[in-house]
This record gives structure tokens, C-alpha cells and sequence, in this order.
């Protein structure tokens, strides 16, 4: 759930996770290369304003991140919570949440890698708009998809009584194991599609047109150059997508749970809710543990795979497309077709859903009416869900974007030994499930004594979103000479003053745009929040995801409109700032 | 190999600016054509026209006997069956040397052991012999560059097109395999069209260079002839580093616009041939190859000295000469930078002015 935002961002800089380790230095610029050892005046020894930057920095990022993993490990390994996990509820509840995520991310892979073919590679019409449609469900966040999907093909959707009354049955009912893939397939199907379009992006024009002048038409020449150098990409999109479909809460708890399709994170929600277990920590450490690991696995082997990664030299001239000839008009259509119906149709009855004033109510002129949006709204529990989430979302963004600003800045404008350690504990989240983050908050929480205070949320998000900011720093910066601080190092600077006069100015607008994008993100979270709830401190998230749990459909999708309303604008603008 | 036929060719981007305009020109089975511009100038759109990889909207394509492309129609650049060596070497990296340079042969299908003995011979012939087993990130720029002159090589093809296929290449390296090159193309006859902005390597390799500007051919000739005889202002300017003068011609010689230089009448030829020039009274632009600027050392001469470059095959200064900026290639002894000196013009190359050629055009 946390990770679909992030990929925002994530994908552009290298195609796959490369969360742990330093992504490997681009091409044929010059980037921050080792240093010849001695030669750099001002190194080794001296204590300056940059050494104690650094070492303030590596405490912060400990402090965010390792500490908090730390003690999940340790909780899982003598907690004494592992004994649980032998039960069959934990098993099924394992097994779940493999096929769920496998499936899906399988299937969010095929369509994203067609999709990119489709946009990027031949003449479709209308490739702009379809590719901005395609990517939409990236900006709804995965429990508003599915509560909008409901209103869509919920049991007493307005569609599925009609396909009763005609044909004796519903048409699809979307509660349990189908649903849940479907709408995580729905839900991570951009992120592949941004990975592949990026990896296809950088590959050379001219290999493919000398195939064509070997002798090779179009597709072929697609098939058999092309193609293969696109597997890397597509095997690090599927990692990347099943382990985060393996902790999502969002979809699971709300398509699932109805129909007792229990994943480990909503066994994980549940355990902790009920209190009937001995000791709900120390279980759900372990199972977070169980996570973490899978987590881990799926992302070495990506870099594994990574390790014969083909390297290819950057492209100048721009890819031919293949012309789909007479076919090009009926397959833009069907594809459009196709695309509407998956990211309009849900909004279309979301919002007819919140313009009505309970489930079933026909839609007609007098039936249509403001109230439930109104009620929603005006609530006292929604009012306090806004200003929590707004606080928080604003609280994470500026310490994410001091934090990442700073990090980012020192890992790719110095040269130091410890950059590629310091950048992987900042990115190491990326590759965590949410899950695990909020559980080993919980877990360190009256240590630190934060326990059912709100200020553990914002704690967790530092922790989840600060390699967004990161990523968005360092990307630009990789591609600058750092010819540029040696400049001002010849002009008369120290070693600290050029690295916050010249690095730190240069970095400031990505550092920028990252911290909107965190806001954004925390606006409108879920998994986190849903696990670490304080009393008086439930988020935006919570209040909807309450909301719907209670039956008040109506109030639930006018909140989850208005929330996807403003995702779509900010990001809107977002996007329009950085171009 | 074949003979290139391009007739009347026109090429216009559906932006609407023009690529190719009016092109015609015979290229010789064996022939090795140059194509030579500065950027912009047409002379990629020219070689991705006759590989296919865009299609001329007026005009005819022939290659050998077969027609390519006429407007509206066009064959696909897999069966015109052509070698192309890219800029950046193309060479695909998810496969082995020998199976790249297998690729045109197993499109073609032709049988495994014929194959290998192929690909094997054609490596040789680069100098990477035993190299077909080697993975291509293990090889150095120019490495990669003969894998990909291999593949182009391999099939035999009609034609072979060299898009900047050197420019990627350091110096030293650079010039040998320009000698590889020509050595190679002339053993086995190769029709071979080249595009280049390095005009010291369109000359030192080409039967014939084509000079092209604005989608128009300019000038085509031996290398010799574009140096002796340069067909315009910008030929001259463009291959030899000419000063071009604005002035006028009358029956004394040339006299620059507001400027005390003068050319005796004698000393004044017209572009493109060994000729007196046109009618006397007109405006006209005088083109003066650095060669034909000789520098007086002079202590009250007008002109100064403002940079002054050593050079294997002779010394490029520059001279300011009254807000005129002169360029002069001298052996011998090269002045200093600050020094004065007198400027003498043996030799100028009229054409006729930009507000002659308008005037010209109203009569017509």
C-alpha cells in the first residue's frame, strides 16, 4: 500500500527496486567516482561542519530506521510469538497472501508490459490520454479503489441487482479471493507499466534498426532485440509488486474480510484488535518477521538478477513505431474502451454512490442529494481525521524533506566510504511492507513512551517515506558533475560552506517536489495509521476505512471521492511544478 | 554491389520543414560517396531515405535495378538488403559477438556451417579474429565498432551506409580505423555512402564528396575539386574555412563594402571554374581561401595579428583588419599575436551578392 506512491518516483531512476545497496553510477557521466586517497585536501581527519552533518545524519537515519527493525527481529526471535505461527490460521492465512500477491503482481505484469508496448512502441491513437488514464489508479489509493469498486460490484450494487433481476444471479460479486486479486492486479498494473516504459525508454533507437537493416521487420525485430533486454525490468516489476501486494491492508480487510479471505495483514489487524491472544505483539512480531524475511528474499533475488543486468549506452534518436496499419483505429477503441472501464466506471458509481442518501435508493433528480457528503464532512470524527491527517501528513513532509535533503545531498556530492551504507539505510524501507514498519513501531512504542499517542504514526511515516524524498534528491544530483562544489572550492569555500551553498541549493526543488509527494502520500494512508491508532488521533484513512466497516456506504464513498478529488489535483500539480 | 540512383528526391516532415529538396545523384557500383553538412544540413535524412528508415515524399530511390522508393511507396529497410554501421555501434548487447554478426545471415537462412565459416572469415577481415565467443560489454569502443562493420559486412550487402559511423571514436583511433576502412572497401569494391561532419574525413576517404546545406546539394566533386574549385560562398566558407567579403566588381577589380580592401581585376576568378568573373559594377561576395591571404610583416600595416595557431601542414593565423576578420594559412615563420601587418589577396572567388541575386531574379 505504501509502495505504490513511491514508485512515483522510484521508477525513473533505475528500472527495479534497488532499495538496498547504491543504485550503480550512470553511464558516462561523471558522478561521484572514488577518491584518490590523499589527494583530496581537507580529508581525512579533520572534524568539520560536514563531519558532524554526517554523523548526525547516520544517527537520524538509526534512529528511523534500524532501531525500529531491529526490534521487531528481536521481539519475533525471543517473544515466544513464532510458536503461533504453526497454526492453520496463520498458514491459510500465509497461503493467501502469496497467491494473492503472486497472482496479481503476475498479472499486473502482463497488463502493464502490454500496456507499455502498446503506448511507447507503435502508433495507437490518442497515446497521451490513454497512457494518463492507464496510469490513474496509481493516484487512488488502493482502500478508495476498493470501496469505489463496491459501488461498482458490491453484492447490492445497482449493476449486480439488475443482472439479478434479468438473469437469475449476480454478474460478479467482487467480496472475496477473485476481488481481492483483481483489484491488486488493478492497483499495481501502473507501476509496472512506468518501469517497463522507462526501461523500453532507454533502450536505443538504433538496435532495433540494425535488426531492420540485417533483414528483420518491425516485429521481429521487437521479438527478438527488444524483448529480451526488457526482461530485467519486467522481473524487478514483479518483485517489486509482490512484495508489496503481500502486506497490502486497504484491499484485503475490505474485499476480503467480508468473505472470510483472511491475509496476514488483516490477520495481523485482527490479532492486535481482539485481544483475545496471550501476548498480540509478540505474535504479530513474528509474523511480521515472517514478512520481512519473504520481503528480503524477493529483493535479493532481484539484485541477483540484477547482476547480469545488460548495460546499455544512453539513446539519442527517437524509437520508430510500429504501425498497427488498418488496425491502428480498432485497437486504440478497444484499448480506450478497455482503460475507461477500469479507472472511470468506479468513480462514475462512487460518486453516484455519494450523491445518494443510502444504498439502494434509485437514482433519479429527487433522489440525488448533497447530505451524505454534508454528513460526512460535518462529523466531529471527520473533522478530526482531517486536521490529524493534515498535521501529520505536513509534520512528515518537512522532516522527510530536512532529512532526505540532507542525506541525498551529502551521499551523491562527497566523496566518503560510508555514502553507499548511508544511502541504503535511508532507501532500506522501500523494500519493507508497511505492515512490518507500523509493527515494530508498536513494538518499541512504550519504550520510548509514545504508546497510544499520535506522535507514533508520524514516526512511522519518517520511516516509510523518507527514501521518497531521497530518491527524488539523489536521481537529479547523480547526473551533475561535481565539478560544480569544486568551483566553489577554488572560489574560497571550506568543504562545509560549499556543500550548503552550492549542494544544497542545487538539491532544494527535488527536495521540494519529494516532500509534496510525502504529504500526499500520508494524506491519504491507511496501513499505518489503521495499526498504530491512538485514541482521538484516527487519520482521513481511518475514518473512511471505519466508515465502511459500519455500513454507512453512502458517507464512506462522498469522504473517499473528496479524498480521491484532491490526490488528483495535487498530484496534478505536482506534476505540472516539477516539468 | 550496386550503383544508388536518387532522382529528384524531396523529403518533407509532416511538421512541415524540409529534409531533402530536389536531390539527384548517381552514385557508381564501387563507388565511395561522402556525404558532407553541417548539422542540419540533410545528409542524415539523405542516408536514412535510402536505408528506408524514412520515406521521400517526391522523388525516385533506385538500387541497383530495383526501385526502393517513389513517393507513396516504399520498401521496408529489412529487404532492400544493405549494411548500416550506426554512430553508437548498435551493437545488441544480450548476445555474443559471433551471434550479432551471425544475425544478417540467419535472417537471410542460410545453413549453419556456412554460417559459422562466415562469421569466422568476416571477423578476421575486422581483426577480431576468435572473438565471436566474447560477450560485447567485454569490448573497447573501437572493438565494438568492427563487430558492428562485421555485421554490416557479413551478408554482402548491395550497399554499405556509414551513419558518423567513426565520430564516436578518440583520435589516434579514429584514424586507423579510417585507414581499415578505406582499405577494406577498396579490396573488395564496396559501394560504400558515408555521412560525416568531418570534412578532413570526407575528403581523405571519398571518391566523391557531396556538400550539402538546407536539404540541397551544393557542390559535388572530387575532394580536389572542392578545395581548387569551390561551386559557392558557402562551399568555400564550409570546406576550406574561406573569408567571404561583401563588395562590389567593377572594371579595376574587387573593392570590399566600406572597407580599403581591394582585388585587382586580374586576381578575381568566378566560383566553379577558372573564368573571369561575371559582369563588371555588380555586388558580389569574394570568397578568399586562407591559402591565398599572405601576410607582409609591417610595423605601420593596417591589420593586427589576433591569434596565430601552429599547424602540421601550415600555421593558421587570423588577422583583424579594420572590423574585417581575415584567416590566412601560412608556412613558414607565423607572426606573433599583436603584431601588424600589411594583407594581400592573391587569389578571390566572386559570386554574385545576396542584393545582386535579388535583382537578378526581379529581371528574370
Amino acid at each position: 500500500m505504501t509502495a505504490s506512491p513511491q514508485l512515483l518516483r522510484g521508477s525513473d531512476a533505475v528500472p527495479g527496486v534497488a532499495p538496498a545497496g547504491p543504485p550503480p553510477p550512470p553511464g558516462r557521466t561523471p558522478g561521484p567516482a572514488p577518491a584518490p586517497r590523499g589527494a583530496a585536501a581537507g580529508r581525512p581527519g579533520r572534524a568539520d561542519g560536514a563531519t558532524f552533518l554526517r554523523l548526525g545524519l547516520w544517527a537520524a537515519c538509526a534512529a528511523a530506521v534500524l532501531v525500529p527493525i531491529a526490534a521487531i527481529i528481536v521481539l519475533a526471535v525471543t517473544g515466544g510469538g513464532w510458536r503461533e505461527l504453526i497454526s492453520p490460521d496463520v498458514a491459510e492465512a500465509a497461503g493467501n497472501s502469496l497467491v494473492s500477491a503472486g497472482v496479481s503482481a503476475l498479472g499486473a505484469v502482463l497488463i502493464g508490459t502490454l500496456l507499455a508496448l502498446l503506448l511507447e512502441r507503435t502508433d495507437v491513437p490518442f497515446r497521451r490520454t490513454l497512457r494518463l488514464l492507464a496510469l490513474s489508479p496509481m493516484l487512488v489509493p488502493p482502500f478508495v479503489g476498493a470501496i469505489a469498486w463496491l459501488s461498482l460490484l458490491g453484492p447490492s450494487s445497482g449493476l449486480n441487482r439488475a443482472w439479478t433481476e434479468a438473469f437469475g444471479g449476480p454478474l460478479w460479486n467482487l467480496y472475496g479471493a477473485d476481488g481481492v486479486i483483481f483489484l491488486l492486479t488493478l492497483h499495481s498494473y501502473p507501476i509496472a507499466m512506468l518501469i517497463v516504459s522507462t526501461a523500453l525508454r532507454r533502450i536505443p533507437a538504433d538496435l532495433e534498426q540494425a535488426a531492420r537493416i540485417s533483414g528483420a521487420s518491425a516485429p521481429i525485430a521487437l521479438l527478438q532485440i527488444t524483448a529480451p533486454l526488457l526482461r530485467p525490468a519486467v522481473l524487478s516489476a514483479f518483485t517489486l509488486i509482490a512484495v508489496s501486494n503481500l502486506a497490502d491492508f486497504g484491499i484485503p480487510s475490505i474485499i476480503g474480510l467480508p468473505d472470510r479471505y483472511v491475509t496476514l495483514s488483516t490477520l495481523v489487524y485482527r490479532t492486535l484488535q481482539s485481544g483475545t491472544a496471550e501476548d498480540p505483539l509478540a505474535v504479530v512480531a513474528a509474523i511480521g518477521l515472517v514478512l520481512l524475511v519473504i520481503a528480503v528474499l524477493g529483493v535479493l533475488a532481484d539484485l541477483f538478477l540484477a547482476k547480469n543486468r545488460i548495460e546499455i549506452d544512453a539513446s539519442a534518436s527517437a524509437p520508430e513505431r510500429l504501425p498497427l496499419g488498418p488496425a491502428r483505429v480498432p485497437v486504440g477503441l478497444i484499448s480506450a474502451a478497455a482503460i475507461l472501464a477500469v479507472t472511470v466506471l468506479p468513480l462514475v458509481t462512487l460518486t453516484i454512490q455519494a450523491i445518494l442518501p443510502a444504498p439502494g435508493v434509485p437514482l433519479r433528480w429527487d433522489t440525488v442529494t448533497l447530505s451524505s457528503i454534508e454528513r460526512a464532512v460535518t462529523a466531529p470524527g471527520t473533522v478530526t481525521g482531517i486536521t490529524n491527517s493534515l498535521m501529520l501528513a505536513g509534520l512528515a513532509a518537512v522532516i522527510c524533506g530536512v532529512l532526505g535533503l540532507a542525506v541525498g545531498t551529502l551521499v551523491t556530492r562527497s566523496r566518503a566510504r560510508d555514502n553507499g551504507a548511508l544511502l541504503s539505510v535511508a532507501l532500506l524501507p522501500q523494500a519493507i511492507p508497511g505492515l512490518v514498519i507500523a509493527v515494530a513501531w508498536l513494538v518499541i512504542a512504550p519504550r520510548i513512551g509514545l504508546f497510544n499517542t499520535p506522535w507514533l504514526i508520524l514516526c512511522a511515516y519518517v520511516t516509510s517515506f523518507l527514501a521518497l524524498v531521497v530518491q527524488s534528491v539523489t536521481a537529479p544530483l547523480r547526473g551533475i558533475p561535481l565539478f560544480a562544489e569544486e568551483a566553489a572550492r577554488v572560489s574560497g569555500a571550506g568543504r562545509f560552506r560549499a556543500l550548503i551553498d552550492i549542494s544544497f541549493r542545487m538539491a532544494i526543488p527535488a527536495a521540494l517536489s519529494g516532500a509534496a509527494l510525502v504529504a500526499l502520500t500520508a494524506v491519504r494512508e491507511l496501513t499505518l495509521s489503521v495499526l498504530l491508532l491512538a485514541p482521538g488521533a484516527q487519520t482521513l484513512g481511518v475514518v473512511i476505512f471505519n466508515l465502511q466497516q459500519a455500513g454507512a456506504y453512502n458517507a464512506a464513498s462522498a469522504l473517499s471521492l473528496i479524498v480521491t478529488l484532491i490526490g488528483l489535483a495535487g498530484l496534478g500539480l505536482a506534476a505540472r511544478s516539477s516539468r | 554491389m550496386s550503383a544508388v540512383t536518387l532522382d529528384h528526391l524531396s523529403l518533407t516532415f509532416p511538421d512541415g520543414t524540409r529534409g531533402l529538396d530536389d536531390i539527384s545523384l548517381d552514385i557508381a557500383d564501387g563507388e565511395f560517396v561522402a556525404l558532407l553538412g553541417p548539422s542540419g544540413s540533410g545528409k542524415t535524412t539523405l542516408l536514412r531515405s535510402i536505408a528506408g528508415f524514412l520515406a521521400p515524399t517526391a522523388g525516385r530511390i533506385s538500387i541497383g535495378d530495383a526501385l526502393v522508393a517513389e513517393a507513396g511507396r516504399s520498401v521496408p529497410p529489412e529487404r532492400r538488403h544493405l549494411g548500416m554501421v550506426f554512430q553508437q555501434h548498435a551493437v545488441w548487447p544480450h548476445w555474443t559477438v559471433g551471434r550479432n554478426v551471425d544475425y544478417p545471415l540467419r535472417r537471410q537462412g542460410v545453413a549453419r556451417g556456412e554460417r559459422d565459416r562466415r562469421v569466422a572469415e568476416v571477423l578476421e577481415l575486422v581483426g577480431l579474429p576468435g572473438f565471436a565467443k566474447r560477450n560485447p560489454a567485454t569490448l573497447s569502443g573501437g572493438q565494438r565498432q568492427r563487430v558492428a562493420l562485421a555485421r554490416a559486412l557479413v551478408g554482402e550487402p548491395r550497399v554499405l551506409l556509414l551513419d558518423e559511423a567513426l565520430s564516436a571514436l578518440d583520435e589516434p583511433l579514429r584514424d586507423r580505423l579510417r585507414l581499415e576502412l578505406q582499405q577494406l572497401t577498396r579490396r573488395f569494391g564496396l559501394t560504400v555512402v558515408h555521412v560525416t561532419h568531418d570534412r578532413n574525413e570526407a575528403l581523405a576517404l571519398a571518391d566523391r564528396v557531396v556538400v550539402l546545406d538546407g536539404g540541397r546539394i551544393q557542390q559535388v566533386g572530387s575532394p580536389a575539386d572542392l578545395l581548387e574549385r569551390p561551386a559557392s560562398a558557402f562551399v568555400a566558407r564550409f570546406v576550406s574555412d574561406a573569408s567571404v567579403i561583401r563588395g562590389r566588381l567593377s572594371a579595376h577589380g574587387f573593392a570590399a563594402h566600406e572597407h580599403p580592401l581591394v582585388v585587382p581585376l586580374e586576381r578575381c576568378f568566378s566560383v566553379g571554374a577558372e573564368q573571369q568573373p561575371p559582369r563588371g559594377g555588380t555586388a558580389v561576395d569574394l570568397s578568399v581561401l586562407p591559402e591565398a591571404v599572405r601576410l607582409i610583416r609591417d610595423p605601420d600595416g593596417p591589420a593586427e595579428v589576433v591569434s596565430s595557431l601552429f599547424g602540421r601542414e601550415g600555421n593558421d593565423v587570423s588577422v583583424s583588419w579594420a572590423g574585417l576578420t581575415l584567416r590566412s594559412r601560412i608556412v613558414g615563420s607565423r607572426p606573433a599575436v599583436g603584431e601588424r601587418v600589411r594583407v594581400e589577396i592573391d587569389r578571390g572567388l566572386c559570386s554574385l551578392g545576396v542584393d545582386a541575386l535579388a535583382k537578378t531574379n526581379v529581371a528574370a
